[in-house]
């Protein structure tokens, strides 16, 4: 059983490297050929962990050998338009100003309800408010909704709104995000005192977050308390 | 692609390349050496008619201490299965010499023979173990 169990964390490592290796994309917008990779290398890892007899080199070697295919199609796809379309498709409009493509719909063997559910999830309940509709090759579907359907701008109203900076967090569950530290130009004490400015001095390990922006906007929250706000001074990007 | 997967890419290209020659070395000479030496045995067989003769026991011997040194090294590319087998007919020859048993010695030794030519036959990237 030991065995296992060993065999078990070896395996597990060595398909999470095989992941890292392929990239962030492979775990959310699969392409086609990703998908398959995927659904091979799962079957593959569970081969060797559970089969003692099996060398763990023969779960390995197919393991690698699908990261080099991998890589190989994706530097095909990313150097030919034409072996891209071949291995991962092109995208399709299925709706445009004239309605459902119904040619592409039979091509992408959909359905109407597949068409509704996909506008559903993309928040457009009426094919009337839809001007285009695309079938990604990762099968997602993007809408393009008519004029009068898309969702107002601070631009459509001509306000003067100041740029919004996304927040970097300096302390989370009582604890220096130090990268973050030196990404917003601030050093310990200096977060201390924050801290102590909002009346918790000495309570920094009862900190679960404490955020700022480039504008100076604060957040801090203790472990089961109220989270507040504060401005402190502005930060200098980095 | 950046250069960091370019040599990834290559990396993984030549521990690949690593794995099979290592492969090769290691199962192909420790199968041949072991079917070189059930040859001898057979040889040994047809000239003396007994199997209880001091040539035969040493190289019974001689076949089980290289098959113990090398079936550590095989765990690590063959099934465990085949190399159990082989093992299995090894310990059993050693039985069939106390006995005298030529019949059952020299279906063992064949056994052995077969399963390491089988083994060897299946290495090899041909068209006929691809499909």
């Amino acid at each position: 059983m030991l065995t296992i169990i060993i065999r078990s964390i070896l395996i597990y490592f060595i398909v999470l490297l095989v992941y890292r290796l392929m990239g962030k994309r492979q775990l959310g917008q699969m392409q086609p050929f990703e998908l398959v990779l995927t659904l091979i290398i799962a079957d593959l890892a569970t081969i060797p962990m559970a089969e003692v007899s099996v060398p763990v080199l023969h779960g390995v070697v197919p393991l690698l050998t699908l990261v080099v295919v991998h890589f190989i199609l994706t530097l095909l796809t990313k150097s030919s338009q034409i072996l891209s379309k071949f291995i991962s498709g092109k995208p399709s409009i299925i709706i445009n100003p004239k309605g459902i493509d119904y040619n592409a719909m039979k091509k992408l063997n959909l359905s109407t309800d597949d068409i509704f559910a996909a506008l559903r999830e993309c928040g457009y309940f009426n094919i009337s408010q839809v001007q285009y509709a695309i079938m990604e090759t990762n099968g997602k579907v993007s809408v393009m909704p008519k004029a009068e359907s898309a969702p107002v701008t601070v631009e459509n109203l001509d306000l003067d709104v100041d740029e919004s900076f996304i927040p970097i967090v300096l302390i989370s569950e009582g604890k220096y995000m130090k990268d973050n530290l030196a990404l917003a130009g601030l050093n310990e004490e200096e977060v201390d005192k924050m801290v102590s400015e909002n009346g918790f001095k000495g309570k920094l390990k009862e900190v679960l977050l404490l955020t700022i922006d480039q504008l100076g906007n604060g957040y801090i929250q203790l472990k089961e308390a109220e989270g507040k706000t504060f401005q402190a001074q502005r930060l200098v990007s980095k | 692609m950046k250069a960091f997967h370019i040599i990834n890419l290559l990396l993984i290209v030549a521990l690949l390349v690593v794995i099979c020659v290592a492969e090769e070395v290691v199962v192909s000479n420790s199968l041949r050496d072991i079917q070189d030496r059930c040859l001898m045995i057979e040889q040994l067989v047809e000239r003396d008619e007994t199997l209880k003769t001091m040539n035969m026991v040493l190289a019974v011997d001689n076949l089980e201490d290289n098959w113990n040194k090398d079936e550590s090294k095989l765990c690590f590319m063959v099934h465990h299965k085949n190399i159990q087998e082989i093992g299995q007919e090894i310990a059993k020859i050693k039985q069939y010499i106390a006995g005298d048993d030529i019949e059952a010695f020299r279906v063992s030794i064949e056994c052995i023979k077969m399963y390491c030519h089988g083994y060897l036959h299946f290495m090899g990237a041909n068209l006929h173990n691809v499909l």
